[in-house]
């Protein structure tokens, strides 16, 4: 058991106040002692000189005479004596305070001393422990007082640390099986979506409601592959493996394919797709497939929740060290209450909207995160009514060397 | 007839592969795993071995990969595409030894597929 600080303060206190006490008794009866020997010799003295006075009115010879003069002296010496003593009694009862509090003050700071260094290790554990340093512990020992702060604090760390490998194993089970989920699905999957396909490369003897039922599987199809695919891709950026390889790109090319790519669903639509690329943009480092995914994903939404014959644009221009890409469309808009929540998964825009919209409401939460890992910013900007405008912002990249570098060690 | 040796290990993959490839005009045998390629080669037919190999990445027994491995060491130079069910399976992921000419992943795209084996067999 460990000797604790109240203990420690009580016995500290009881020697103090037992030597203290002790040195002022003793100083105050050897003063009364000193004064009465003082005033008895005093008295002696004046009994002696009365004596020789009452010879020497005698008639006393000269010797009398000298008596009464040597009792003078003998006075005056005992008044020196006395101040003398009363003086030494006075500095020893003042050493022995002086030593007394000196020892008191010497006891509290060895106690404070003896505190301060547990407290200061349990302050720096603490803080390595909210930085999230899980194995931070302190050493227990030293007064029962700290030595029991210091096992609490171990205590609560060991369960924090119990809590989050808890934590860690449960979202590894939860990786693990978007992934395996999103594999397995996949053959099924193939199957479906390649025997349908089989049955379209024979459409001419397929009657038109056929081939319709055949054209709501097919799209159904590429629905669940878009699911799968933003599910595994939200599942390795959460496990923090959706790595990217970024190199010195060019946006322009990019941009031309991914507005090739979505051209045919918005001309279907009788969408305006337009792109305005400033001339002489910097390349930007970049994953060139990420990037085209972002664009995809931001122009599908835009075709997809905007009404026939909207006018969608893409724009790319520099901005500071930035490159900001923004994708404008004219369609109905965000309303402000659900604007904030945009870029959360599972998040889509107005009901009635999104059961006309196939989408899967992860491809903004996907954008987000593939613009974040490139060290770039996502946004968005809309009025009911007007449109809505969503702009990424991505790192230039530096002199190619520079660049190069970076991506091996992104690596 | 340009021989095509497709090994999955679902059926139904492999009687959709079968019908697509045989609509295209190829010769297709069906393999149900790795080992059941391999065994190809041990049965020694020269005459009926395939011109291409159509391989998924993930069987039971053995895998596509490990398959192609073994054919490599033994000197085999068929020409190889790999299917993978993981949607970005690349070539920086694969192992260079082992001259894999393409990679699809499911669900398939046909129209490349057929594009990928009119290329690699030249017909």
């Amino acid at each position: 058991m460990s000797p604790s600080l109240a203990n420690r303060l009580r016995i500290g206190f009881a020697i103090g106040f037992a030597v203290l006490t002790a040195m002022a008794v003793i100083g105050v009866a050897r003063f009364i002692q000193q004064r009465q020997d003082f005033e008895d010799a005093i008295a002696r003295s004046y009994q002696v000189e009365m004596a020789a006075r009452v010879r020497v009115a005698r008639g006393g010879a000269d010797a009398a005479q000298a008596a009464v003069a040597s009792q003078q002296i003998r006075r005056d010496e005992l008044r020196d004596q006395i101040s003398s003593d009363t003086r030494d009694t006075a500095l020893l009862v003042a050493a022995g305070l002086v030593a007394g509090l000196t020892g008191a003050l010497l006891l509290f700071s060895g106690l404070i001393a003896s505190m301060r260094q547990p407290l200061e290790e349990l302050v720096d554990a603490a803080g390595r422990l909210a930085g999230g340093d899980r194995s931070a512990r302190v050493e227990v020992g030293g007064l029962s007082e700290t030595a029991t702060l210091g096992a609490a604090f171990n205590e609560m760390a060991d369960e924090l640390q119990r809590e989050a490998s808890q934590r860690d194993r449960l979202d590894r089970l939860k990786d693990e099986f978007v992934l395996t989920a999103s594999h397995e699905l996949r053959s099924p999957l193939t199957s479906v979506q390649g025997f349908a396909e089989l049955l379209m490369l024979e459409r001419d003897s397929l009657t038109p409601k056929q081939v319709e039922t055949v054209e709501i599987i097919l799209d159904n199809c590429r629905h669940l592959v878009r699911l799968l695919n933003d599910l595994l891709d939200l599942a390795r950026s959460d496990a923090g493996r959706l790595g990217i390889s970024p190199v010195p790109t060019a946006l322009a090319p990019l941009i031309d394919d991914a507005v090739r790519t979505m051209r045919a669903q918005t001309d279907v639509s009788g969408q305006a797709l337009t792109q305005r690329i400033e001339p002489d943009l910097p390349e930007v480092n970049a994953e060139g497939a990420r990037i085209r995914q972002i664009l995809v994903n931001l122009l599908t939404n835009a075709h997809e929740y905007s009404p026939e014959g909207a006018s969608i644009e893409v724009a790319a221009r520099v901005a500071d060290a930035e490159v900001e890409i923004v994708v404008t469309d004219d369609g109905p808009g965000i309303p402000e209450s659900q604007l904030q929540h945009i870029f959360e998964r599972f998040v889509r825009g107005d009901a009635g909207l999104t059961q006309r919209v196939g989408g899967t409401g992860l491809g903004l939460a996907i954008a987000k995160s593939l613009v974040e890992l490139h060290g770039g910013t996502i946004a968005v900007e809309s009025t009911p009514g007007v449109g809505s405008a969503f702009s990424f912002r991505l790192p230039v990249a530096r002199a190619a060397g520079a660049a190069a570098g970076a991506a091996e060690t992104g690596r | 007839m340009t021989r095509v040796l497709v090994a999955d290990d679902s059926e139904t993959i492999l009687l959709l592969m079968r019908t697509r490839l045989e609509l295209a005009g190829y010769e297709v045998d069906t393999a149900a795993d790795g080992q059941e390629v391999t065994e190809r080669w041990d049965e020694g037919r020269p005459g009926e071995l395939p011109d291409l190999l159509l391989l998924d990445a993930m069987m039971p027994r053995k895998s596509g990969l490990d398959a192609l491995r073994e054919l490599r060491a033994a000197g085999v130079d068929t020409p190889a595409l790999i299917v993978s069910a993981h949607q970005d399976a690349t070539d920086a992921d694969a192992p260079r030894d082992l001259e894999i000419s393409g990679y699809l992943t499911k669900p398939i795209d046909f129209d490349r597929l057929l594009d990928s084996i009119a290329e690699l067999t030249g017909s």
